[in-house]
């Protein structure tokens, strides 16, 4: 089993109005009791509490609200849009008319999802040259292929080849697998303009069994599909237009009455004509119409099958991988095999910007350029919160117990029933001293509560003060540190070498901050972990998934002063400028503090 | 050597700040460039002697550039990394590339790096292979036990893992002070500082 180094979630404040709805909850039969919100203890193990913790770093906080914001409840606006692999800019127009999609010559190998890069065929593989990001500069020429230089894939390998060795995304939009050209857009309209193409084809097509086996490629059935149904659309509307006609509006025309009716009637109301006009509409029957009847003879896909066995077949997350419509396989035989998977292009990535849900502030807003990496607008919870470390404190035996030896080594299992202790630090962000009030439940909710005992729950700590003192904390610069600041200094360096033997003010004592220093504050927490076996219950004795995991629910409450923020309109009113206003921000998470020994 | 000097540290500290472990193996030293302020800790090879063969047409006229691994200010290599300039044929004939590593690039134990450039703010985890002229942008995680395959680019924030390399996830805004190596630094050398707590 993996030992864990001890973490700090922090619970949005998003998801409380959703518990609030719902009081029962299965497994937290105290929340049932109590009726006050303030008096329910937050369980860490509640299958919706996954959805609302997050690490410290992953929170934002919205000035304006004075709240924490997690990424399930920002909003979020994509700002750019950019190719991971060429880093380059994708313009909003370009992604309606090409997709998400890069649409240079940026592509993924479908077997293992590694870079492509364009070779010649030419040459031998050598890997050095596979490992070329281009071979432009090469005197070589001929056809080129995509290869993986991850797993020796190559384009070859599905029958496709370049005549040059840039433009790849143009140049495979028109080939299929196999090599074999690929009609455009444009030339598909001309074709089935052209009567002259179609006999051609029904000559070729020998057998002329009514023409419904011409294979149709997925494109092409799907424009045949899209005019034939089209048509459909637009002629029972040319049939009642007699009526119609006599004014633009058509309100005279019995039809559209009906078909108004039926529309605020929700279609109870059917009337005969409408039922009728509905028959009106038929399916495709011709090849010119879309229809491509089902090929169910699957026997080349089985005798490959046979042939190339499991290892041949394509996995679901390949497939996933692979980009819509550019199999050339018809939907029914959508490929399956890894021999016909093609080159991925690369799906675009974003920058998104994020907004308060509530206030509509923006809260986290990146430059627009794909290259630089600052932000314009960044308001991290960690600035605004104080941030918890978990460390585990080992007491020498010293103090007379033999306390917790095993918890000394961080990541160690925790014994059962045996008291241990953990050290907290709070470091405060903001420039005001806060005042911190801890609470936490005595017993972990869960089957097996463990026993918590926070020995300080309140206290104060520091404001976090100018940048240069954090900078003359360096020991190089211990000259010029402030009395003050020395002496803290020189106190907390006791408390870390010194043993706590030898140190008698770092006994455990109730009420009493283990260690300050300029804008941080230790205090112990004392956990005795379960004993993980069920006296009598005999029904279920197995552990649950994490049940072994000793994880604390704590509220935390920070008060501070702040100067009144004059951007809120009435607040400064008739105050002075001196005015200060009391700040409040108080909100649940998670220790979790280790694995449990069973 | 005299015998009044102080007995030997683990560590070589230069006037920029560099810490490098005397168990280090540096081969090819005056085409490895230091920013400062850089560990390298023992059991690390870099591959100074792999310079660049053939000089870019623009430079020729101009002294050659020898630099074969640049790496920049507050970069931590760990036990037993190797920093390997990358190579491939050019115009015809075989030459190496420089590798570039920005600032506060961690490259953990094991790992072996060949790319073409790293950014800045690059947390490597340990055992990852970088693949020939793999391009690394600014604030990229990469888990332990990575595989980058060669000319991957990967861009800015992104967490990646997997053999081959994959995008899991995106470095949050509030995740990019940990990338700073400052107090990293302080806690390695002859005369380590604790880590703050």
């Amino acid at each position: 089993m993996a030992a864990i180094t001890p973490y700090t979630y922090i619970q949005c404040p998003c998801s409380d109005s959703s518990t609030l709805g719902r009081s029962s909850d299965t497994n937290s039969s105290r929340a049932d009791g109590a009726d006050d919100d303030d008096d329910r203890t937050f369980d860490p193990r509640a299958p919706r509490s996954n959805y609302s913790l997050y690490p410290l770093e992953y929170l934002l906080y919205c000035e304006d609200c004075h709240q924490i914001r997690c990424p399930r409840c920002v909003a979020e606006e994509i700002v750019t849009y950019y190719c991971p692999n060429c880093l380059f800019e994708v313009p909003s127009s370009n992604l309606k008319s090409e997709g998400n999609r890069c649409t240079r010559s940026c592509f993924q190998c479908p077997i293992c999802i590694g870079p492509l890069a364009v070779t010649s065929v030419e040459t031998k593989p050598d890997p050095s040259l596979l490992a070329a990001p281009d071979n432009t500069a090469a005197p070589q020429s001929g056809p080129y292929a995509l290869t993986c230089s991850y797993c020796n894939w190559s384009s070859t390998e599905v029958g496709i080849k370049f005549d040059k060795p840039n433009g790849i995304h143009a140049q495979l939009s028109k080939l299929r697998n196999g090599g074999t050209a690929r009609l455009t857009a444009k030339e598909r309209k001309e074709r089935r303009r052209d009567p002259s193409y179609r006999s051609s084809a029904a000559t070729e097509q020998g057998d002329g069994r009514s023409g419904s086996d011409e294979k149709l490629d997925l494109e092409t059935q799907f424009a045949n599909l899209k005019s034939f149904y089209q048509s459909q659309l637009a002629d029972p509307n040319a049939s009642d237009g007699g009526l119609a006609a006599l004014s633009d509006l058509g309100f005279s025309s019995p039809t559209s009455l009906s078909r108004i009716m039926s529309i605020y009637t929700g279609g109870s109301l059917h009337d005969k004509k409408a039922k009728l006009r509905v028959g009106a509409i038929r399916e495709a029957l011709e090849v010119d119409e879309g229809l491509q009847l089902a090929d169910l003879d699957e026997s080349a896909a089985i005798a490959q099958l046979h042939s190339e066995g499991h290892d041949g077949t394509a996995s679901t997350s390949r497939l996933s991988d692979q980009p819509p419509n550019f199999g050339e396989a018809h939907l029914h035989g959508r490929s399956r095999f890894v021999s016909e998977l093609r080159p991925i292009p690369y799906l675009l990535r974003t920058k998104r910007s994020k907004r308060c849900p509530v206030c509509r502030h923006i809260i986290s807003k990146p430059e627009a350029k794909v290259q630089t990496t600052r932000f314009r607008i960044r308001l991290v919870a960690g600035s605004y919160i104080p941030s918890i470390a978990i460390r585990p404190l080992s007491l020498s035996s010293g103090s007379g117990t033999s306390a917790s030896g095993s918890a000394g080594i961080p990541g160690a299992l925790l014994e059962p029933l045996k008291p241990a202790h953990y050290l907290l630090t709070f470091t405060n962000p903001i420039f005001e001293s806060i005042k911190v009030t801890l609470g936490a439940p005595a017993k972990t909710p869960g089957r097996f509560a463990s026993k918590v005992t926070v020995l300080c729950p309140e206290f104060e700590i520091d404001a976090n003060t100018d940048v240069w003192d954090e900078a003359l904390k360096d020991p190089s610069g211990a000259g010029e540190l402030r009395d003050r600041e020395r002496e803290r200094e020189r106190r907390r360096h006791k408390g870390e070498e010194g043993g706590n033997v030898s140190n008698n003010n770092n006994q455990l004592e109730v009420g009493k901050i283990w260690e300050r220093g300029r804008n941080w504050v230790s205090i112990v927490v004392e956990v005795v972990p379960a004993w993980l076996r069920l006296e009598h219950g005999t029904e279920e004795q197995r552990l649950r998934e994490d049940e072994d995991l000793l994880e604390i629910p704590m509220f935390v409450r920070v008060e501070w002063e702040a100067e009144a923020v004059g951007d809120e309109v009435g607040a400064v009113v008739g105050r002075d400028k001196e005015a200060r206003e009391k700040r409040e921000l108080a909100y649940w998470c998670v220790l979790g503090l280790g694995r449990i020994r069973h | 050597m005299s015998l009044r000097r102080p007995p030997r540290g683990e560590y070589i500290e230069t006037d920029t700040g560099n810490k490098v472990a005397r168990k280090a193996t540096l081969v090819g030293t005056q085409n490895i460039m230091l920013g400062g302020k850089t560990v390298i800790q023992p059991e690390v090879m870099i591959r100074g002697d792999l310079v660049r063969t053939i000089q870019a047409s623009s430079q020729s006229g101009a002294t050659p550039n020898s630099t074969a691994v640049a790496i920049g200010r507050y970069c931590f290599l760990s036990r037993g990394c190797c920093l390997r300039p990358p190579g491939r044929l050019y115009k015809g004939a075989f030459t190496y590339m420089p590798l570039r590593m920005g600032d506060h690039v961690f490259v953990g134990p094991g790992s072996v790096v060949q790319a073409a450039s790293i950014g800045s703010h690059v947390h490597i985890g340990a055992k990852v292979v970088i693949g020939e002229f793999a391009i690394i942008k600014d604030y990229v995680r990469i888990l332990d036990g990575t595989v980058v395959p060669p000319n991957m680019v990967i861009p800015n924030f992104s967490i990646v893992a997997g053999q081959p390399a994959r995008l899991i996830g995106e470095v949050p805004e509030g995740g990019h002070e940990a990338f700073e190596l400052r107090d990293l630094y302080k806690t390695v050398g002859n005369n380590p500082q604790p880590a703050p707590s």
